[in-house]
């Protein structure tokens, strides 16, 4: 996947599975509090990106994610570690 | 004390919406179709269902209906119904409410999904964080209070197709003791193939009108061969009258009384004996006597066994005179929810002064003929009306219904 595809991938699992129409997934869009995730949705996010993406997620990689663009960057690595 | 009915709210496959769903009913219409998917399970041999009209879940905000299956999203739009017209105040009286919601499990549609990861990947890797939320046995009724924001006490019985009954009759008494001046009480339960499987493998439900499942549920009728699943939500708001009258709440109809009786005999065979017992102590419980009812709505499910001992006890306590019907023909069965949905419609009857009579009741079995079954709409001036419902492992619930 480049750049392009892991953006239109991650927003699509945002907008199906939580929701969130597509003009609110901006690079610098806060889970917490611009896209009002929170706790519970943040493990089922990582359950539907390991789904949809095919990567292993360990959840303490997952502490230090706040924006949108942290997502698509930790995609990044894990799809470089994947390979 | 008398206890108030303020308002009513129902999700079903005949409607969702009470005048919806009794429009159905005047009109004979079945909720019931063919499923022919369901083939493809084997040892299963009864094909049809009766699911719920669509509603629009989207009215639930996300973050409530994450923890929702179909049978919370059901209870909580006819929550919303009952809710809206009753006028409750809930903000204000939750420390003097309760709400008492069950269903026959949590969610068999979460649970076969739950199960089915969990043997494929040997463990709970993959499972969502709100699938608990849709299993757990108080699902419906954590939900709702959820949705309605509600922090008073929360109560889920559970007792299959009793539950709902169990629950009202429950609020009635509560009410009673003086501790609360409201309950919001009912039942819900959502369609799936293993609900069925469990009646059809002691051989309860239908599998003689797969090609025609307009003609599947037919209770008391000579050809019946068992019951026909649904689903659904039925609710209601139960005041104590002078709570009701003072905040000046619309007073729908009234709980005369009931009760709530197990058989203690066996887990699947119904006992005509223990039926009669517990109309008995519902009767006495609200001092009215069998000579005062003017129509009982029936359980009767369509089974061979059920329907039998059913008109055995209720032709040994009403007599032959009084009018006896069962809408298990137009809705199915809807598990937990049938009992309110049925109460639901009994008001509707005693408003409309009516009985609506039991769908595909062609040839009255003989041995269902201590009753008197109508087969066409009676207009009747219905006051008091007796409604029954019986489940697995012998739970007998029956109720009086008077009219406002």
């Amino acid at each position: 996947m480049n750049q392009t595809d892991i953006i239109t991938r991650v927003n699509t699992v945002l907008t199906e599975g939580f929701e969130i129409p597509p003009e609110k997934l901006q690079p610098e869009s806060t889970l917490f509090q611009d896209l009002e995730l929170d706790s519970l949705d943040a493990i089922d996010l990582i359950v539907y990106l390991e789904e949809k993406l095919e990567l292993k997620v360990d959840t303490e990689q997952f502490k230090d994610i706040k924006t949108l663009n942290d997502v698509y960057q930790l995609v990044q690595r894990l799809q470089t570690k994947t390979v | 004390m008398n206890v108030a009915i303020t308002g009513t709210g129902i999700v079903s496959s005949l409607g969702n919406s009470v005048s919806e769903m009794f429009e159905n009913l005047i009109l004979n219409k079945t909720g019931i179709k063919a499923l022919p998917d369901w083939q493809r399970y084997n040892g299963l041999y009864s094909y049809v269902g009766a699911p719920a009209h669509q509603y629009d879940e989207k009215q639930i905000p996300r973050t409530t209906r994450r923890s929702m299956s179909r049978m919370s999203e059901m209870a909580t739009i006819a929550t919303f119904q009952a809710i809206s017209q009753s006028g409750l105040p809930l903000e204000k009286s939750n420390s003097r409410g309760l709400i008492i919601l069950g269903s026959t499990s949590g969610s068999p549609e979460t649970l076969e999904a739950y199960f089915t990861k969990l043997i494929e990947k040997g463990g709970p890797e993959g499972q969502l964080s709100t699938s608990f939320f849709k299993v757990m046995n108080h699902s419906v009724a954590a939900n709702v209070a959820l949705a309605l924001g509600f922090n008073g006490p929360v109560l889920a019985p559970s007792s299959a197709c009793s539950t709902s009954t169990q629950a009202i009759i429950l609020g009635w008494e509560l009410i009673q003791t003086g501790l609360y001046d409201f309950v919001i009480a009912g039942g819900a339960d959502e369609l799936h193939f293993t609900s069925t499987s469990i009646f059809d493998i002691v051989l309860a439900a239908s599998r003689s009108f797969n090609d025609a499942p307009e003609n599947a549920s037919r209770p008391f009728d000579k050809n019946r061969d068992g019951l026909v699943v649904s689903e659904g939500a039925g609710i209601l708001v139960l005041e104590s009258e002078a709570f009701a009258r003072k905040r000046n709440a619309p007073i729908l109809g009234l709980i005369g009384g009931g009760a709530y009786l197990c058989d203690g005999e066996h887990m699947a065979h119904p006992q005509a004996e223990s039926m009669f017992s517990t109309m008995r102590l519902a009767l006495d419980r609200c001092q009215v006597s069998p000579e005062q009812i003017d129509y009982v709505s029936a359980h009767a499910t369509g089974t061979v066994v059920g329907d039998t001992q059913e008109a055995l006890a209720t032709g040994k306590i009403i007599g032959k005179d009084v009018p006896v019907s069962s809408l298990k023909g137009h809705f199915g069965h809807a598990l937990a929810a049938c009992g309110a949905i049925e109460i639901i419609a009994s008001m509707e009857m005693i408003r409309r002064n009516l009985v609506i009579p039991t769908r595909n009741l062609n040839e009255i079995d003989e041995n269902c003929s201590t009753i008197f079954l109508p087969k066409t709409i009676l207009q009747k001036k219905l006051t008091r009306v007796l409604c029954n419902n019986f489940a697995f492992g012998g739970m007998n619930s029956s109720l009086v219904l008077c009219s406002p």
